[in-house]
């Protein structure tokens, strides 16, 4: 057997599924040969790892399913040691060589954490297509497909939610600037005092309007923006008119 | 009739009522200049390259800014109340002028109206915290005119790349070029937003008026447009759509003009 046929056999070594002569010419064969120890070391890192998470996490669907895919794919990654020396000897000694010393091991797993996230990214495109959001729409929140890709996995916020935790800031630095504001008008005339007034209640009023249309419909981002808006505007009046 | 002429005579006669005259006419003389100088006005040039900056800050009053053809910033200002401070800066090719800095801790200072000359290529940056704004004949690369609370805001023959204009109560007015990928941003509270403009203008456009659901696109209406949350908004492009329009009223109306 070369090279290729043991590394065939760590997993099923680890899994203690090889019968006793096999598996006595495997951990053999680790001993003697450096780059066979290195890819089975990996491999019982991976496992550890996968071990330790087990015992925090759920199982995944299918961890025989998942070793053999990272078997096959350290199997078109990695190279007979025979050819290996011909590419080292022919390389010159640059980037690979010098900075990144990475296992097999490690690419496989590096190239399958990127397979998987780019699928689970691309399906979700592809849905985000098919339901047929367009930007400017009154269902489109503005969310960017990272953000939603969070809030699927329940990790990110909800639009809601981050309606209610921007809505909760604003108003937080209004009644900052609603105080600075008390302070100073009494060296306002009447008529900036007035003025002032009638703005505020006209913003007020948008200010309402919107957040009684986003009470009957949480979604509707038109009115979401429009009290994002309107919250701006009389954080900017008050904010304005603090300094006169 | 006779009695009170009678009156009148004798008064004349008596030499206090002569005094009496002459302390009213010396009041009022001396009373008409100071009711003049209670204004003060300011006026100030400074010679400017052709694309200089103008900064504004203006607490209350109205602010015109208007092109012309010198290399010159011509600064005129007239102010409510004597002690109001105005004190513009020049420095690397901008003029600044913040009535509300210079002002602070003086309290009511006052309206200060300005009328200010600036070279066509000018960029201008101008806001009020109440009051109106009237910028005209500007082709820089940059206009902003933004109140606070309340006024109108009139821009006449506009060229620029980046336009925003905003404010709370009051109507917009907008008269001029759309430039290809320029940028140009109309928001109001209440009011009416009017955008007038070439048929052969090319943009994107994001118009928003929830509440009155009035927006009218006159003959920029084209089968691009398409009217979302139930006619709250219009998004579409005119032409081949290079610059962006973005208009949002959120309690009044927009229109749209053929210029």
């Amino acid at each position: 057997m070369n090279c290729g046929n043991y590394q065939n056999l760590i997993s099923a070594f680890l899994d203690g599924e090889l019968d006793a002569d096999t598996w006595k010419a495997v951990e053999g064969h680790m001993e003697a040969c450096e780059e066979c120890s290195n890819v089975f070391t990996d491999f019982s890192s991976i496992l550890d790892f996968c071990e330790d998470s087990l015992a925090v996490d759920s199982e995944p669907p299918n961890s025989h399913a998942l070793w053999c895919r990272i078997n096959n794919i350290i199997e078109t990654e990695v190279p007979e040691p025979q050819e290996q020396e011909v590419v080292v000897s022919e390389a010159a000694p640059g980037f690979w060589n010098s900075s990144l010393n990475l296992s097999a091991g490690q690419i496989a797993s590096a190239v399958a954490c990127i397979a998987v996230v780019s699928s689970l990214v691309t399906v979700i495109a592809f849905q985000n297509l098919a339901s047929g959001a367009e930007p400017g729409s009154s269902r489109d929140s503005g969310r960017t497909v990272f953000e939603k890709v969070l809030a699927d996995l329940g990790i990110g916020e909800t639009p809601v939610e981050r309606t209610e935790r921007r809505v909760k800031e604003q108003r937080a630095a209004i009644d900052y600037w609603k105080t600075k504001v008390e302070a100073r008008r009494a060296s306002w005339n009447n008529e900036t005092q007035i003025v002032f007034d009638r703005n505020l209640s006209e913003i007020d009023k948008a200010v309402n309007e919107y957040t009684k249309l986003l009470q009957e419909d949480p979604q509707d981002s038109i009115s979401n923006e429009m009290l994002d808006s309107a919250l701006r505007e009389k954080m900017e009046l008050l904010r304005e008119f603090s300094e006169l | 009739m006779n009695r009170i002429a009678n009156t009148s005579k004798n008064l004349l006669k008596n030499g206090s009522a002569k005094v009496l005259l002459l302390v009213l006419s010396g009041a009022f003389l001396i009373a008409l200049p100071s009711a003049v100088s209670a204004q003060k006005s300011f006026k100030k040039s400074y010679p400017a390259s052709k694309n200089v900056r103008l900064d504004l800050v203006n607490r209350t009053g109205t602010v015109t800014v208007e092109g012309w053809e010198r290399n010159e910033i011509r600064i005129s200002a007239s102010l409510e109340r004597p002690y109001a401070s105005i004190e513009p800066s020049s420095h690397s090719g901008q003029i600044r002028i913040d009535v509300v800095k210079a002002n602070q801790g003086r309290g009511e200072v006052g309206d200060a109206n300005f009328t200010i000359y600036v070279p066509y290529g000018a960029t201008v940056d101008i806001e009020t915290r109440i009051g109106n704004l009237n910028v005209s004949n500007v082709r820089g690369v940059y206009v902003r005119a933004h109140i606070t609370s309340e006024g109108d805001v009139t821009l006449t023959n506009i060229v620029a790349s980046k336009v925003t204009a905003k404010n709370v109560n009051g109507n917009m007015f907008f008269d001029g070029i759309v430039r290809p990928g320029g940028t140009y941003v109309f928001k109001s509270v209440t009011g009416d937003v009017n955008v007038r403009i070439p048929l052969e203008s090319s943009f994107r456009l994001l118009a928003t008026a929830p509440t009155t659901r009035n927006i009218s696109l006159g003959s920029f209406s084209n089968t691009s447009m398409r009217l979302i949350g139930n006619g709250r908004r219009v998004v579409g492009k005119v032409g081949g759509g290079s610059a962006t329009l973005t208009v949002e009223n959120l309690r009044g109306t927009i229109s749209f003009l053929r210029r």
